[in-house]
């Protein structure tokens, strides 16, 4: 995982790169938060007040926004992330099966992110595949029709 | 390229139709190579690369080849069957690459079948 | 010189759903071979979007022929490339199979396709996404070029109006009334969003079709920009979708290129952008104003209304929200017309809806149909029906604000408000099915906990109340529910639904109120009996086959003992909760077997057969347990019949210490078992030694006993403390046709008791059973043994609604029952004679579904059939013989004894009934399970008021054995059986018993899911100890 080295100049000058890049719109502010997360996985504080600065929105909104939605983290995240779709078909299909396999496989809950730094484990909202229920997503990669097996195998290609 | 007025997207339809067409199954002429395995051993893979030459060479449009498994005249094979899309099927026998390309020029640009080589006819 | 004409195009499916399925490796696998093979200038592969079928992906299609391709692996490419794309040859076994039938070759053969009707997926599946030019081939931006060309705003409008089209995003508010708002709207600024936050579980058309086609929704966006007067839009994608977000991306880019999108399009001088927006995983944002909220980069909640968007929208501007599946409408109703799409669907519902099927369906996907279409031709004809051998209960359509729909409402016609009148909404479409494995109650939990942690949290009924119910729910899944929950639930969603503030929360008690008003008894028995009637809630059970059990015997402590070689230990556990093992073992259709963890492996562990080698183990060895009793108490019963119910309860009641009298009417013990189920099936001896086993603990049985000629139920309430009636139904319904009066017309069950009892019974040359459940069976199987030369079975619906055991129905085929299905009897013929002479029989076809759930058959009129025959079995139903019971005795309407479901009393005191006589679902464990219910009822009827006094002796239990089973891969064990030539020769057992080796290998295979807590504790043992 990469480490932030906050004194480093570069790092405020990529973010305000991404500001420029929706400066002409009428309200950055998720498109940048969205594209910072996508950079450092996460959205770290002393980026989130740069922001705020920079756009000349008070940092409780910042914050605000950032919280609220489930795709934005405001803490450091593993560098892979797998989202167990918890929807009603993967539900009646075995989600619950995925869930508690990757647990295991993992050794970590739900919310919690491998000591390696490797993973974090989240349940999401509908994938949107549920035809090949149940399916889960690593970072931006669904996967469909899981057994114990099928997941220990994924599990391999990120490994 | 860009559409500058409605005509040009009729143009633009019409070149891409050509692709489609085969999902579509429309086309003037369908061409049946069967191909079992009895054709394939009678040369029925040449006389499909021949007719899609030939078909080529001449720029034909709306025309479709497809193959086909074995109709159960193996002493007959190759097998060639021209469908034309108002009905009119025609059974080749007997064909070699050469006759193959002839009936390209003969039948589908000419629409004159080539009788001595006609298995069966079905209007 | 290089052949460049094309000639075969391979549609690979990249959907979503097939990608994650494997897609891209068959892909790079096709690329490969078409390259090995020379082919690359001949065929051409086409990726699109999603073809529909997801559950046989990844799937290919190939054309011209329209070929199709499933379940494909990388390791399938080079055999399809080489026969189908080199040779021409089909590959047999690449083909989809349905079901129930046979291979199928084409696309347009595969009901799935055929039953379609695809306009907002005319080009999903079909044309490469990726290519503007595959869009304009078929009419794209046609629509537009006219509109632009010909057509002013307001004439645009009134044609979206005339064509009925309404929102297909959940509310179904009629679109062209939507777009007048907002064209009358004042302002210069005005703003079109297309709602692709496709939130709702379950639904994924919007997906599709934003993968599959984008530029049909760039298109219409346009002509909606034209219709309102507004140069830009936004598309507002989930965070879910990155697939769909890099293909309307591309999509975009194109159009700018093509100049269909930016200024001036094609020449026509107007303008209009789309952008889009991705959101970011909050549910909440589907809501229109909640959305607005989101793309102007605010938190997503949303407001009350109106004003509505049309007004005030995208920052304070009219703005036009429609979501993706209603855009991809809209071109085809420009170009073919308003009068057109109006034609296809009902009323009030026009044109066509794309649902998207999941769950315990065989064929899950997308399908679009036309509105009016029944549920039941959803799920059967192109569903394909529920997975395995399991049977439907309900459908839930239209997601977390939707409703369940129950079997009994197959027919509602998919529109509006149809589904609106049963609880349901359209929704977005999704639609998922659930078989009998569904706990109503945990999907209601499901779905509220959805809702609650999507919750906005900006007004209290929807933060609050769905809070509140959460916590109702949970407590009653978790076994703690108590009395006057389910009233309270409802007071809950009532206010909630009528002071939220969005339609989010508004309709977040749809699920629970409409599982309540369909399954109230599930949620009754979790609260009432703590039970979870479909063995899901995990709380209320040790292992899901001793929960399925009606008579909830330790199954995982009998076979763990099995395993071990204890098979004395065995026994004891079996009877502990059931006093016939030797019966249940052969007879019993073992709904243990149906819910045992194993089968979602491979196959269910064998109980059946387990208990069966246990209890013979048990006779061979003339093991008889010790006559244990709590004590003695006062108190004396008198039960009627001595069937499964009838001794069941005797033993209950005796190990309970009172003193039992069975009175059996005929002059053998058994009841059903003894004259009903043959001794092929059911060896005497083995029956007998279990009714021995009751005898010595001292029920005493009183043979040649009938009621109302030997006693009267008066009498024996005078005579005993309280009485228990297993009547049994022994009364056959009549067939109801001309004829029946004639000789050689018998009811099953007295044929069959004939038989039982040794009586003479004249052998039929040709024989017609009537009737689908185990009597016909058992009556058809019967008539073979005793030589007759031709039997029939005829039944008015299909194989697959066949009550009967499906192993019987198999083994009677293969004894040479010939079955006739889809006819029923209209007139029996006589001869001269007075004799039955044959049988006039009507073909029926399937038609409707009823309240059963099953298609109802309907006559098929002409088509009549003459049958010869000199004999005529009726089997289509029973009831008790109630006559004799005295006027006093309340019946139901069908005739059977009417009881309090839960205590079995009937309204005279002292006098309960059970089993078949009650009308329940007549197996003999479900009677057994009455028997014993109705024990414990009478028991508590003697012991009211009296405080229970310290039991006499403590019975000592055997328990199961508590060691972790090793997983072994091997498959279930067969029982042998005789073969159909040795069986039909006379009434030995058909089935035989496993051999020790074998039982104790099956019981190997069992997961021991009871020691699931157990092991729990191991685990994290185990784990604390890593860490150390």
């Amino acid at each position: 995982m990469e480490t932030i080295k906050w004194e480093d100049e570069h790092i405020f000058q990529e973010v305000d790169s991404i500001i420029e890049k929706y400066w002409e719109e009428k309200s950055p502010l998720l498109c940048v938060l969205q594209e910072i997360s996508l950079r450092w996985h996460y959205l770290p504080r002393p980026l989130m007040q740069h922001v705020a600065e920079k756009l000349d929105v008070p940092s409780s909104k910042v914050y605000g926004v950032a919280t609220f939605y489930s795709f934005l983290e405001t803490e450091p995240i593993g560098q892979h992330v797998v989202r167990v779709c918890e929807s009603a078909p993967c539900h009646v299909r075995g989600a619950m099966d995925v869930l508690s396999t990757l647990k295991r496989e993992l050794g970590i809950k739900e919310g919690e992110t491998t000591r390696d730094g490797k993973f974090t484990l989240e349940v999401t909202s509908c994938l949107g595949v549920c035809g090949v229920a149940p399916a889960m997503m690593i970072d931006q990669v669904t996967y469909g029709n899981l057994t114990p097996e099928r997941i220990r195998e994924v599990l391999t290609l990120y490994n | 390229m860009k559409i500058k007025t409605i005509e040009d997207l009729k143009k633009i339809k019409e070149e891409a139709q050509q692709k489609t067409a085969l999902r579509e199954g429309v086309g003037d002429y369908k061409l049946v190579v069967y191909m079992g395995t009895c054709g394939i051993a009678a040369g029925a893979r040449g006389v499909m690369s021949a007719i899609l030459e030939e078909i080529s060479k001449r720029e034909l449009k709306n025309i479709i080849v497809t193959q086909a498994g074995c109709i159960g005249l193996c002493d007959r094979e190759p097998l060639v069957g021209v469908e034309k899309r108002d009905g009119e099927k025609i059974l080749y026998g007997n064909l070699t690459p050469e006759k193959a390309r002839q009936i390209v020029a003969s039948h589908l640009v000419n629409g004159q079948i080539i009788g001595d080589w006609v298995v069966s006819a079905q209007q | 010189m290089a052949i460049e004409i094309e000639r075969c195009q391979v549609l690979l499916c990249a959907g979503a759903a097939c990608i994650s399925s494997g897609a891209l490796r068959v892909k790079e696998a096709l690329v490969r071979e078409i390259q090995r093979n020379g082919l690359e200038t001949e065929v051409t592969l086409i990726e699109t979007g999603c073809v529909g079928p997801c559950n046989l992906g990844p799937l290919a299609i190939v054309y011209p022929e329209g070929v199709f391709y499933q379940k494909l692996t990388a390791d399938d490419v080079p055999e399809l490339v080489e026969e189908h794309l080199l040779k021409g040859r089909v590959v047999e076994r690449l083909l989809y199979q349905p079901p129930t039938e046979e291979k199928k070759k084409l696309v347009e053969e595969i009901d799935f396709f055929r039953r379609q009707e695809k306009i907002a997926l005319r080009n999903t599946g079909f044309i490469n996404p990726l290519s503007i030019e595959d869009y304009i081939a078929r009419d794209g931006y046609l629509a537009l070029a006219q509109v632009l060309s010909t057509l002013t705003p307001e004439e645009v409008i009134a044609e979206v109006k005339k064509s009925g089209l309404r929102g297909r995003g959940g509310a179904g508010f009629p679109t062209g009334l939507k777009w007048e708002f907002t064209h009358n709207a004042p302002g210069k600024e005005k703003y079109v969003i297309c709602n692709a936050d496709e939130g709702d579980p379950g639904a994924f058309m919007d997906r599709s079709i934003l993968e599959g086609d984008p530029h049909s929704v760039l298109e219409a966006m346009a002509i909606a920009g034209y219709a309102v007067g507004a140069n830009q839009g936004y598309i507002y994608v989930r965070a879910e979708y990155p697939l769909a977000v890099e293909r309307l991306d591309y999509a975009i880019s194109q159009a700018r290129d093509y100049g269909v999108l930016g200024k001036d399009i094609m020449g026509t001088g107007f303008d209009f952008e789309v952008e889009i927006r991705i959101g970011a995983g909050a549910f909440v944002c589907g809501e229109e104003t909640a959305l607005i909220a989101s793309v102007e980069g605010k938190r997503g909640m949303p407001r009350p209304k109106p004003p509505f968007p049309a007004q005030n929208g995208l920052w304070e501007k009219p703005t036009l929200i429609n979501n993706v599946e209603t855009y991809a409408n809209i071109p085809p109703i420009i170009l073919k017309g308003a009068d057109w799409f109006s034609q296809i669907g009902t009323g009030t519902s026009k044109g066509t809806k794309v649902f998207a099927l999941a769950g315990d369906v065989n064929n899950t996907g997308l399908v679009e149909v036309p509105m009016g279409i029944s549920l039941g031709e959803i799920v059967y004809d192109l569903g394909g029906g529920v997975r395995g051998d399991k049977r439907l209960k309900a459908v839930q359509i239209g997601g977390p604000s939707g409703g369940c729909i129950p079997i009994g409402n197959l027919n509602v016609k998919i529109d509006y408000e149809s589904l609106k009148e049963l609880g349901a909404i359209m929704g977005s479409g999704g639609l998922i099915v659930m078989d009998e494995d569904t706990c109503m109650v945990d999907l209601a939990r499901f779905f509220l906990e959805f809702v609650q942690d999507e919750s906005c949290g900006k007004c209290t009924p929807c933060r609050i109340g769905t809070k509140r119910m959460l916590e109702i729910l949970e407590r009653i899944t978790r076994g703690e529910g108590k009395e006057g929950d389910i009233e309270l639930l409802e007071d809950l969603a009532w206010k909630i639904k009528t002071t939220a503030l969005c339609g989010l929360g508004q309709t977040a008690p749809n699920p629970v109120l409409s599982t309540l008003q369909y399954f109230r008894e599930e949620y009754e028995a979790h609260i009432r009996e703590k039970t979870c009637p479909a063995v899901v809630c995990r709380p209320l059970f040790r292992a899901p086959c001793q929960h399925a059990c009606p008579l909830q015997m330790d199954i995982p402590g009998y076979v763990s003992r099995v395993k071990e070689g204890d098979y004395l230990g065995a026994y004891q556990i079996i009877r502990e909760d059931n006093p016939l093992p030797s019966v249940c073992g052969r007879v019993c259709h073992h709904p243990c077997e149906s819910k045992c963890r194993r089968g979602q492996m491979d196959e269910a562990v064998a109980i059946d057969d387990i208990k069966r080698f246990v209890a013979d183990y048990a006779r061979q060895n003339k093991i008889s347990l010790p006559v244990v009793m709590e004590r003695r108490r006062e108190g004396q019963i008198a039960v009627v019949g001595s069937g499964p119910a009838g001794l069941t309860a005797a033993y209950f009641l005796a190990k309970k210490g009172y003193q039992v009298t069975i009175l059996e009417e005929q002059p053998v013990a058994g009841g059903m078992l003894a004259l009903g189920i043959p001794a092929y099936r059911l060896p005497r001896e083995a029956l007998n030694y279990d009714i021995d086993q009751l005898r010595a603990m001292g029920v005493e049985i009183k043979l040649n006993q009938k009621l109302g000629r030997d006693f009267t139920l008066e009498s024996l309430r005078n005579q005993f403390s309280a009485v228990f009636l297993a009547i049994g139904a022994w009364k056959s319904v009549p067939l109801g046709v001309p004829g029946e009066e004639l000789k050689g017309v018998v009811p099953a069950l007295d044929l069959l008791k004939r038989i039982n009892l040794g009586e003479k019974v004249e052998v039929p040359a040709r024989a017609v059973v009537v009737g689908g459940g185990n009597a016909a069976v058992d009556a058809a199987r019967i008539l073979l043994r005793m030589g007759a030369e031709e039997v029939h079975l005829v039944y008015r619906r299909t194989r697959g609604e066949m009550p009967a055991i499906s192993e019987e129905i198999e083994d009677g085929e293969k004894e040479g029952v010939i079955f006739d299905f889809l006819m029923t009897p209209l007139e029996i013929i006589g001869d001269e004679n007075g004799q039955v002479s044959g049988i006039k029989l009507q073909r029926m076809r399937l038609g409707d579904f009823d309240r059963s759930g099953r298609r109802k058959p309907v006559p098929i009129e002409g088509a009549e059939e003459l049958m010869k025959c000199d004999l005529v079995v009726s089997a289509i139903g029973q009831v008790p013989e109630a006559d004799n019971l005295g006027e006093r005795m309340p019946l139901d309407y069908r005739g059977n004894i009417a009881v309090n479901p839960y205590t079995l009393a009937t309204s005279l005191s002292g006098v309960f009934a059970g089993g078949d006589a009650i009308g329940k679902e007549a197996t003999v464990v479900n009677a057994m399970a009455l028997g014993k219910k109705a024990a414990f009822s009478i028991h508590d009827y003697l012991q009211a008021g009296e405080e229970e006094e310290e039991k006499l002796i403590e019975i000592p239990k055997v328990g199961a054995i508590e060691e972790p089973p090793v997983m072994k891969e091997t498959p279930r064990v067969k029982a042998p059986k005789l073969s159909p030539q040795e069986r039909v020769c006379g009434f030995a057992e058909v089935k035989l018993c496993l051999s020790e080796t074998d039982a104790r290998e099956e019981a190997e295979r069992c997961l021991r899911c009871d020691l699931e807590k157990v092991m729990k504790k191991y685990q994290q043992l185990a784990l604390v100890e890593e860490e150390e």
